[in-house]
């Protein structure tokens, strides 16, 4: 590391490479930490884990047993150990004693994207509570129609304040803040919706996965999903081929169309060849687009049944810079996805078994070189374009739901089935600490012995 | 296992004998590789080899007539980089030197099968179906001919199959059962309306896949230390599967359910805990 700081200094090699080399050595020694614990409060599983994104001070962590609590990771509330760990206790909890909290499992809690004084939760008891900060008062209350699967806001949003809501309902709604009531809903799903995020490049568009193994992506403006990922579409490589080499297969007509996939809705319907209604056996071929007129052009996105995932879709996640997206399924696959060209690009994760019967929260770093996944009892790291195992974390007894990777301080967090959420950061060698402890012990001593 | 590899030359020459098909399978075959040319059979990419290797290591099964297929499991216990594996079947796939099928074991379970292979399975059932004087099996000529050399993937939806068929003439419901009763389609519980390819004959062997699975892992489980030496293992038999002991190993190691050692006194084999 000093060699670096000397070659940053001369200028030899640029900030951001700096910055980056320093992560990333980070990184890869991340493991249980030594001095840092968070004590948790929880006396159910762990659902769901958010450190905020405007600060990146305050933890806001759901559990089973229907408590919502904040912990500051920066500042200890006490030190344990000689002075060497750091205990993290919560700030508040809210458990099912508060007059409005939640009955049931609090399966997501998210922080408003903007700054930390709302947070929204979301419940079995077929509720979302958007609750103030600072009062730990609900400030408002949507009722959706079944059991709370994930909630989502979109982080760069700029003209929409709205929560992305999946439930066991085939539909997904969108709730808005600023009205206090639903904005539209999306339906194309055949399931209830497992997991949803919204897209880190645009604000509009919403990425989300189904019971029924489909990962649908919606443009909030428009009716209907304009891409439904189909797991046997893939490409060779990170990116796709410039020229598509023609194939006989029907599909090649779709691919060339849904390459460009952020465009015009009738074009891109018909992106898939089973997009006809079963009591007309024709040719499937260019002339389909006339004849079927009596459907909205949005909604035949709804006949597509490609699946993305042979069982249920339990996590998604997309990089930051938009480009890809991780879907985990209870096929226990990992799949990456391009966006742009809603290809698989065939990266195998070795998960032997993932969890099938709860969502699971992964994390991505921040140079999207490295997936955290939870895989049962375990956290792993994945190198995202190989595919290779980098990191196993063991900790917890029992399965782990969620995990959050903090980029400002290269730490990882995850909250299991067990109650607790265990802290993995890279070693901060004990010795050093002790050496400075003493020394400012011996210094006070020194102070204290010295003669005018 | 040098003998093998001899014996494997002749099967570079796939896509050749695929042409020329009145070549029987008792010439001489080294004789036959040096006929082919070179360029064709330049490079080989680590899945084919691995492929043909496992191809030819297929057990003989009595009762049972199937063709040679891989599991893709098996493929990922041999080469290390599970990616360059998914790609490079990929790329074959693409070029129609071999089909995938989702087979109902498992929830990932995918084979492996060379085309030729494939066509030659299709050719056995029509013959049996001939002989118990079946008529009109038109409807194999159109599939083989319309379906097959379009549709490379594992499933096809009813509109598109009804459309594919209909290349070669007038598509009737029986004809679409025909090719059920076959084998060649069957439905899955995924999706009401999806056909999946699979390969027929194969009933009987999946259900000894599945036994077999389930014999050696709980074998394995019940012994003292859950693991065993690779060796004395291989040497053992099944009792439920046809499958030999090589098969079920390599399809394990590939899955995640096992994993081996390496010791000095040679690889040990022993249950994975999660």
């Amino acid at each position: 590391m000093w060699k670096e700081t000397r070659e940053r200094e001369f200028g030899n090699i640029r900030p951001n490479l700096f910055s980056s080399r320093i992560s990333k050595s980070r990184v890869s020694s991340i493991r249980l930490s030594n001095y840092k614990e968070i004590v948790s409060s929880h006396r159910g599983s762990v659902n769901s884990l958010q450190v905020d994104l405007t600060e990146g001070r305050y933890l806001l962590a759901g559990a089973s047993d229907a408590t919502v609590a904040v912990y500051d990771i920066e500042r200890a509330t006490d030190y344990d150990g000689g002075g060497l760990i750091a205990k993290h206790k919560s700030l508040f909890v809210i458990n099912k004693q508060h007059e409005h909290g939640h009955k049931y499992a609090i399966s997501s809690a998210i922080w408003y994207p903007i700054d930390t004084g709302l947070f929204v939760t979301g419940s079995y008891d077929h509720h979302i509570n958007v609750w103030d900060t600072n009062t730990t008062h609900v400030v408002m209350n949507f009722k959706m129609p079944g059991k709370v699967y994930r909630t989502a806001m979109s982080s760069i949003a700029r003209s929409h304040m709205l929560i992305a809501a999946g439930t066991e309902d085939v539909q997904v709604r969108l709730c808005d803040i600023a009205s206090g009531a639903f904005a539209h809903t999306l339906s194309g799903h055949r399931d209830g919706v497992m997991s949803l995020e919204w897209s880190t490049s645009s604000e509009y568009v919403l990425v989300t996965g189904g019971c029924d193994g489909a990962i649908r992506f919606w443009d909030i403006r428009r009716a209907g999903s304009f891409c439904v990922l189909d797991q046997s579409r893939s490409q060779i490589g990170r990116r796709p081929p410039l020229l598509v080499r023609p194939m006989t297969n029907k599909k090649s007509s779709s691919t060339a169309q849904s390459s460009s996939a952020k465009v015009r809705a009738p074009q891109k319907k018909l992106a898939n060849g089973n997009a006809l209604k079963p009591h007309a056996v024709c040719r499937i071929s260019s002339q389909v687009k006339t004849a079927k007129q009596r459907l909205h052009p949005g909604m035949l996105s709804s006949h597509d049944r490609a699946t993305g995932h042979y069982g249920v879709v339990t996590g998604l996640k997309v990089t930051e810079d938009g480009m890809y997206l991780l879907s985990a399924g209870s096929d226990s696959r990992l799949r990456l996805w391009d966006v742009e060209s809603g290809c698989n690009t065939l990266v195998n994760f070795e998960t032997t078994r993932l969890q099938s019967s709860k969502a699971i929260q992964m994390a991505v770093s921040q140079d999207s070189s490295l997936a955290f996944v939870p895989c049962m009892t375990t956290a792993k790291a994945f190198d995202i374009w190989s595919g290779q195992t980098k990191c196993t974390f063991r900790g917890h007894y029992e399965n782990v739901n969620c995990c959050w990777y903090d980029a400002l301080n290269q730490e990882l967090y995850t909250g299991g089935n067990d109650r607790q959420i265990l802290v993995w950061s890279p070693s901060k060698s004990i010795s050093d600490e002790v050496d400075e402890w003493k020394k400012e012990q011996a210094a006070t001593i020194d102070q204290d012995n010295w003669s005018d | 296992m040098n003998k093998k590899i001899a014996e494997l030359e002749p099967s570079t020459s796939r896509k050749r004998t695929r042409d020329k098909e009145s070549e029987p399978e008792s010439e001489d075959d080294v004789e036959s590789s040096r006929s082919l040319s070179l360029e064709e059979n330049f490079t080989f990419s680590d899945t084919l080899m691995a492929l043909r290797m496992m191809r030819a290591q297929f057990p003989h099964i009595e009762k049972v007539s199937v063709e040679p297929f891989v599991l893709q499991s098996q493929l990922y216990s041999s080469i290390k980089d599970r990616t360059q594996v998914d790609r490079e079947l990929e790329s074959l796939r693409r070029d129609k030197l071999l089909r995938m099928f989702k087979l109902t074991t498992g929830q990932d379970d995918h084979a492996v099968m060379f085309t030729e292979d494939y066509l030659n399975q299709i050719e056995r059932v029509v013959r049996r179906m001939e002989e118990k004087q079946q008529n009109d099996l038109t409807v194999f000529e159109w599939f083989k001919m319309h379906v097959i050399q379009s549709k490379l993937d594992t499933s096809i939806g009813h509109q598109e199959l009804c459309s594919l068929l209909s290349l070669g003439g007038k598509v009737k419901d029986e004809q679409i059962s025909q090719l059920i009763n076959a084998g060649l389609l069957i439905r899955q519980l995924i999706d009401e309306n999806m056909y999946w390819f699979s390969i027929p004959n194969i009933g009987s062997v999946l259900k000894g896949l599945s036994q077999g699975r389930k014999e050696l892992l709980s074998f394995l489980s019940r012994r003292k230390y859950r693991e065993m030496m690779m060796a004395t293992l291989e040497k053992k038999r099944l009792r439920l599967s046809p499958l030999d002991m090589r098969f079920h190993l390599r399809d394990l190691i590939g899955s995640g359910h096992l994993k081996t050692v390496q010791t000095p006194s040679g690889l040990i084999v022993r249950v994975a805990k999660d």
